[in-house]
């Protein structure tokens, strides 16, 4: 018991911390402040952009990870994997090595007129590497635990494969979806290492919550506290949001 | 051999009664030449003595918030004199000047004079404004205005070319050497051998030029207080601005 609470009271004491020292006279109008709200802008567009193509993405390839057996598959497996346990600076300078200027693809890109480092286009890709693996590793777990039985018995009562993924594997499926996408999700918002490797930190442009909190906790305070009170009321909102809503559909 | 000579520095730390570890917070622009001094210092002290380096701003808040530290060394004196006020520090003095720099990638010609910094569609890379090579950039960018030798709105032109701002002035190199971006403004001593084959320096006239001083303290707290004046004592002695010169860096003004 005692033991227990002491990991509890440890992890919430932080939490604590920060909303005591976040939440003063000062949120409002910290809050409403240029370099918060483009943070906050910043933060929520890239986030949602990285979602939109981890779930278009990452969904049929976990998918077929899950049904289909082929040669290289593990190896495949691990590589997809790989993200997950790379330091995010490593992944910062792989992606410059891979899509910077003078990158792998830098050269064609540049001639195309395409300039990713730098954008929010970069963050958006740094955001992606690191996060969307999570996406795949649950949605895959998500699947496999769909009984295939339940599958072949819609087939041959005549449904196509896009009936039977749509209205039983995906709903079936969707509580690991829907976790997966929240740890996707997570990790994207916290990303820092990769991000200001490749996409730099500018306010407006790049500089995302993680990197204004950064940045401001060099000179200003008091932003980086708001910023952090407003990561933790965030955070909290979504995971009891998701978790209200995973379960409301297992329930069904 | 490195294996070796950890195993008799631990002995010599643990052996001689006045041996001390020692903590030193530098500027991130001092880690090539520090790292040397530390080694010639510890050499002739038999201390042990391990540097942390960061942009000068983040090492402040690192020691106003409770980071235990027996040196600090700082790029300018806005982060070094608040430490001194609010008694964290001793006293400072300046140890060395040093000046900006204005690099680009040698396999891109994109920038060749400072004209073409305000040239749009050019991609500049500075530091912070809370950085101190990022407020002396900012100085820069004011005298070139002032002087009108540019046009009126050079750093207007100059401010909107910038992709990104940098927490401290290595990260603001490392995007040249990386060759990501067409120009940056560093110090003079950042162009080191390891970065000299890879980038161009584009002539920054004095007049526009900023000279930096950083000032070197012992922290009042400082866990080795002795070992900690030595180590000051050897940085301002002659072997240590030797190695100071050797890295690039000016004498103190």
């Amino acid at each position: 018991m005692v033991i227990g609470a002491l990991l509890v009271l440890f992890l919430v004491l932080p939490v604590a911390a920060l909303l005591l020292r976040g939440l003063g006279a000062q949120f409002l109008p910290t809050l409403l402040g240029p370099v918060v709200l483009d943070a906050l802008r910043i933060s929520l567009l890239t986030t949602s952009c990285t979602m939109l193509l981890t779930v278009v993405l990452g969904t049929p390839v976990a998918w077929l990870l899950a049904r289909y057996d082929f040669p290289g598959k593990t190896v495949l497996d691990t590589l997809l994997d790989l993200p997950i346990v790379l330091p995010p600076v490593v992944a910062g300078v792989g992606l410059l090595l891979a899509f910077g200027r003078s990158g792998l693809l830098g050269a064609p890109l540049e001639l195309a007129g395409i300039s990713v480092a730098f954008s929010p286009a970069a963050v958006v890709m740094a955001q992606l590497f690191v996060a969307a693996p999570f996406y795949l590793r649950t949605a895959k777990a998500g699947f496999m635990a769909v009984d295939p039985d339940v599958e072949d018995a819609a087939r041959t009562d005549g449904a196509d494969r896009w009936t039977v993924f749509r209205y039983i594997t995906w709903p079936l499926a969707f509580t690991f979806l829907l976790e997966g996408l929240v740890l996707t999700w997570a990790r994207a918002l916290g990303e820092f290492g990769a991000t200001i490797l490749f996409a730099g930190s500018l306010q407006g442009k790049t500089r995302t919550i993680t990197l204004a909190i950064y940045s401001a906790l060099e000179s200003d305070l008091a932003p980086a506290l708001v910023l952090s009170a407003v990561m933790v009321l965030v955070a909290f909102s979504v995971l009891a949001v998701v978790r209200r809503w995973g379960s409301a559909h297992t329930a069904r | 051999m490195k294996i070796t000579l950890l195993v008799s520095t631990l002995l010599l730390s643990l052996g001689s009664a006045g041996a001390a570890n020692l903590t030193v917070f530098a500027a991130a622009s001092l880690t090539d030449a520090f790292a040397d001094i530390g080694k010639a210092f510890d050499a002739k002290t038999g201390h042990t003595t391990l540097f942390q380096f960061a942009g000068s701003q983040a090492l402040r808040t690192q020691l106003t918030n409770g980071a235990r530290a027996d040196v600090y060394a700082s790029a300018n004196s806005a982060q070094f004199d608040p430490l001194v006020k609010s008694g964290l520090l001793g006293s400072g003095q300046p140890f060395l000047s040093n000046r900006l720099a204005v690099i680009a990638p040698r396999n891109n010609d994109r920038v060749q004079t400072l004209t073409d910094l305000s040239k749009p569609g050019v991609k500049l890379v500075i530091a912070d404004r809370a950085v101190p090579v990022g407020d002396y950039t900012r100085r820069m960018l004011s005298a070139i205005d002032k002087s009108g030798a540019y046009g009126k709105n050079f750093s207007g032109q100059f401010l909107k070319n910038v992709v990104s701002e940098e927490p401290n002035v290595r990260q603001v190199a490392l995007k040249v050497q990386l060759g990501e971006a067409d120009a940056a403004v560093v110090y003079s001593s950042d162009v080191t051998p390891a970065l000299r084959p890879g980038v161009r320096v584009i002539t920054l006239p004095t007049r526009f030029n900023q000279s930096a001083s950083y000032p070197i303290g012992t922290l009042r707290n400082a866990a080795s207080p002795e070992a900690a004046q030595a180590f000051v004592n050897f940085v301002l002695s002659g072997e240590g601005q030797a190695i100071l010169k050797k890295w690039g860096f000016l004498k103190p003004r």
